[in-house]
């Protein structure tokens, strides 16, 4: 059994707010291997953002406390993202509190990630015109993907790549959407160029915030079945994360189910496809919810 | 369209809408011209004109005619850009004569000192970064000192300076400095570099640049697509500087009419022969072409660069094109 | 102790605007003879217990000429922040909720306005007329009054959609009730305060500025702190106080009132999210 792509462990994250401290994700462990897809369900506020969003250093504000381990198997060996992020408390403890303000933050954690980001993993989220610069072409930021993952082409054959990855995420008349701005595409157009511009760069894990949000039922199907085309090959990984638990059960070999920052129930896609195994309560309200039979509950 | 097409043709409706900015913003003063009472030619001339002078003056201001009709004499003289005559300042020489360098060393100095704004701008933004409590002690001060109008900066100033510059003379038997004592007339470029100071340090430009700025460069970093672009390990420098060139640029051209109102006062004190002192001074004599050539010129300057920049924003963002296409 | 700088803040301009507006009042009903004021026995003194300000170079005490001074931008000041401001709403309120062919020409007149270099303008203007002050202030607010609009007509457009407004239609109030009470009065108030107190300050700044300059604005013997200031040229280092005095009253009004009308205008805006 090979080690698994990542591996977060007895993730805390806090904030301080005016109302004190808000501990939002409280104790998540979740390991994803190599080329799996790994579903996150769960409703608005459950952390399964945060979750996430903290694998790729993108933790927005200014998180109280910080603690846990996320182990990644990186081209560059083993790496624990939390361990590498300097403890910024006088006195050292085995939690590592970021009091400062934002821009050291952001500062320490960009300095940190940086190796890391693209080249093991990127992500896609929901809104996908805002995902992408209004003023640069969307072969131009294509480009930028493709010359990463392959520093030796040169520019024709990078862009001859970016239009292929056009092509195959099912878009139109790649040329002609490599020459447009994000604002002449429609929503799910430019989710498809998002998700091209992700993939593009060739991550080991692809992570997926809610890349259905605010599009078209329609488009919706679309796209989830663009990732499961896109997937196939089982080169990299995914994690998506979604509230829409049909769609989680189409993409995911394994379901983690996230409520008020922790994790309720971990088990196999086919599993709960199909009714099998002991359910937890919340997990059966959303499969009832959904119309989908829901098996023992636990 | 193509993308070549649409632009000219964008450019063309933005000269079209510019001149027609142009030709508005004359009527308007020339309607205030010929809003004087009593008669508009005793009004605009100085005492003990000859009457060949006032008649030719009437002539060419349209005065003996309706207020459209003249208005039409005038403006078909001054878009080729005869203002007529200097009567008092600079008399046989023409306006343009006297106007013309005078309105380069104003747009250099103007120019000059909102880049030097803009660049202090960004630089305390990117200083400061997010506002903060920690910071609006700073912010505060520097509030205060730069709301002051260009003329008070300017008058404190030059006493400091005065003060100081007789203090160092005296104690160290250095020679006077030719600019030396402010204000008199001098060819130094010295009081040209005080002046743009004073105007970057004045009428509160420097602290409104910089929250436009501020609030822009914020905005950008802010946004999604730049949190995606770190994401995947690309680098978020070209994305910030594309995004962030119209924003910068605007700011620079939306502020050009206040420092255009500022330096008129600025080069007074400081006496500097730009276009802001001699409408002064021709405002004083009462050499009233000079005046109204000056105004048009100085309402002109201000058309063009809006003109300018909404070309060169149309060139970075697209989205204009699309929506006015 | 973590101080708030805002309320801080608050409390100082809120002071200064106070004390520069009871003293404009004042200002209007204490007499003042300039003639009768100078005094070569005094001239140019330092402060002391009989001139609080010291005097200037004709004798004359300082601190009275400072107070007498804000007879000249006090009440056309506020004239023209009203101006700007009413006609500005107005003017705001119609472009954001109208279309057709009289909006548009309103949109055009007042990019016109907008053009105009407003200084070189009034220089422009005094050339002509030689105007009172009360007059220049007029213009002035007339000028603002293409700031001011936009100001309000972005509010009202971004308004216009919101649910609440939607609501009001429905329960049949008219659109003038919904946009002069609703929109403008209750919703724009912060955007016209920050306005008000910024052309307030322009006024001064004018007012002043002509003044110092000499041929316009208020001439001697009468006081302005514009031509307070202008002294310094006659007194070539002699004394500080007497231009000194006006120019600080100056920079510290203008900081006052734009500081407080900003700030008035941000916890109005906190205040209606």
């Amino acid at each position: 059994m090979t080690a698994p792509l990542l591996s977060i462990e007895d993730l805390i994250i806090e904030f301080d707010t005016q109302q004190g401290r808000r501990r939002v994700v409280d104790g998540v462990s979740f390991s994803v291997g190599q080329g799996e897809v790994l579903g996150i369900l769960g409703e608005s506020g459950s952390g399964k953002t945060l979750s996430t969003l903290s694998i790729l250093g993108l933790v927005p504000g200014r998180p109280g406390v910080v603690s846990g381990h996320i182990r990644a198997h990186t081209d560059a060996g083993e790496v624990d993202f939390l361990a590498e992020l300097p403890s910024v408390v006088a006195g050292g403890t085995a939690e590592r509190a970021y009091q400062k303000d934002d821009r050291r933050w952001q500062r320490i954690v960009q300095r940190t990630m940086k190796p890391y980001w693209g080249q093991f993993a990127t992500a896609v989220f929901q809104n996908p015109k805002q995902s992408l610069d209004p003023l640069m072409t969307i072969g131009r930021q294509l480009d930028e993907s493709v010359a990463l993952a392959n520093p030796s082409l040169d520019r024709a054959a990078v862009r001859a790549r970016s239009v292929d990855w056009l092509r195959r995420v099912q878009l139109h008349a790649p040329e002609r959407v490599a020459a447009s701005y994000a604002h002449e595409l429609s929503g799910g157009m430019c989710q498809r160029a998002m998700i091209a511009v992700a993939l593009a760069r060739e991550p080991r894990l692809l992570i997926a915030d809610e890349p259905t949000t605010g599009l078209d039922t329609t488009v919706r199907a679309e796209i989830v079945g663009l990732f499961k085309a896109l997937l196939r090959d089982r080169r990299r990984a995914m994690l998506y994360i979604s509230h829409d638990i049909r769609e989680v059960l189409f993409l995911a070999d394994r379901v983690i189910v996230m409520r008020h920052g922790k994790v309720l129930e971990e088990t196999s896609a086919d599993d709960l496809r199909h009714g099998r195994g002991r359910r937890h309560p919340y997990t059966a309200s959303l499969l009832e919810a959904a119309d989908l039979p829901v098996g023992e509950a636990a | 369209m193509s993308g070549a097409a649409s632009f000219l043709a964008l450019a063309g409706r933005r000269i079209a809408a510019s001149l027609l900015l142009l030709v508005g913003a004359s009527f308007l003063i020339y309607f205030t011209i010929r809003s004087a009472p009593g008669d508009a030619v005793d009004a605009i001339t100085p005492m003990g004109t000859p009457p060949e002078i006032k008649e030719k003056l009437a002539a060419e201001f349209g005065l003996d005619q309706g207020v459209l009709g003249g208005y039409g004499v005038w403006l078909s003289r001054s878009a080729t850009g005869d203002f007529g005559e200097s009567l008092v300042f600079a008399p046989g020489q023409t306006v343009m004569e006297v106007a013309g360098p005078a309105f380069e060393k104003t747009l250099l100095l103007s120019g000059g000192a909102l880049f030097a704004t803009v660049v202090l701008s960004i630089l305390l933004a990117l200083f400061l970064g997010e506002p903060s409590a920690r910071q609006q002690g700073l912010t505060g001060a520097l509030y205060f000192i730069t709301s002051a109008p260009g003329f008070v900066s300017a008058v404190v100033f030059s006493a400091a300076v005065n003060a100081g510059v007789q203090r160092f003379v005296e104690q160290a038997g250095h020679e006077t400095p030719a600019w030396y004592p402010i204000p008199i007339y001098s060819d130094s470029i010295v009081p040209y570099f005080f002046a743009g100071f004073v105007l970057v340090m004045g009428d509160g430009l420097l602290m409104d640049t910089f929250n436009a700025v501020r609030a822009e460069i914020l905005g950008v970093r802010g946004a999604q697509f730049i949190a995606a672009v770190r994401a995947r390990g690309a680098s978020v420098t070209p994305h910030l500087w594309l995004n962030l060139a119209i924003p910068i640029f605007s700011a620079f051209v939306s502020r050009l009419p206040v420092v255009l109102g500022g330096v008129v006062i600025v080069e007074y004190v400081f006496t500097l022969d730009g276009a802001g002192y001699l409408l002064l001074e021709a405002s004083k004599q009462r050499d009233f072409p000079v005046v109204v050539g000056l105004s048009v010129l100085f309402t002109l300057a201000v058309i063009v660069v809006g003109l300018l920049s909404d070309v060169a924003r149309s060139v970075i963002d697209q989205r204009e094109v699309a929506r006015d296409g | 102790m973590t101080v708030k700088w805002s309320d801080l803040g608050l409390r100082l301009s809120g002071a200064v605007v106070v004390a520069v507006m009871v003293v404009g009042l004042v200002a209007l009903v204490i007499p003042y003879d300039p003639a009768d004021a100078v005094s070569y026995d005094t001239l140019l003194n330092p402060p002391s217990a009989a001139h609080w300000l010291g005097t200037d170079g004709q004798g004359r005490d300082v601190l009275m000429r400072l107070v007498k001074g804000t007879e000249a931008f006090f009440l056309p000041g506020l004239m023209g922040g009203l101006i700007a401001v009413v006609l500005g709403g107005l003017a705001g309120a119609y472009t954001g909720y109208a279309a057709g062919p009289l909006r548009s020409a309103l949109v055009g007149l007042l990019q016109l306005v907008d053009t105009l270099p407003r200084l070189v303008f009034i220089i422009l203007l005094c050339t002509i007329r030689n105007p009172s002050i009360p007059l220049i202030a007029v213009v002035a607010g007339l000028l603002f009054v293409p700031t001011v609009a936009t100001v309000v007509r972005r509010k009202v457009e971004a308004l216009a959609s919101e649910d609440y407004i939607l609501a009001h239609i429905a329960h049949g109030f008219t659109p003038a009730r919904i946009l002069l009470h609703h929109i403008l009065w209750l919703q724009c108030w912060p955007l016209l305060v920050r306005q008000a107190a910024f052309v307030f300050g322009y006024v001064l700044f004018v007012e002043t500025g002509l003044s110092y300059l000499g041929d316009y604005g208020v001439q001697e013997p009468d006081p302005s702190w514009g031509n307070m200031v202008a002294q310094v040229k006659d007194l070539a280092g002699a004394g500080a106080w007497p231009w000194l005095a006006p120019a600080v009253a100056i920079v510290v009004t203008i900081a006052s009132f734009l500081a407080f009308g900003n700030l008035v205008a941000r916890k109005g805006e906190e205040a209606l999210r």
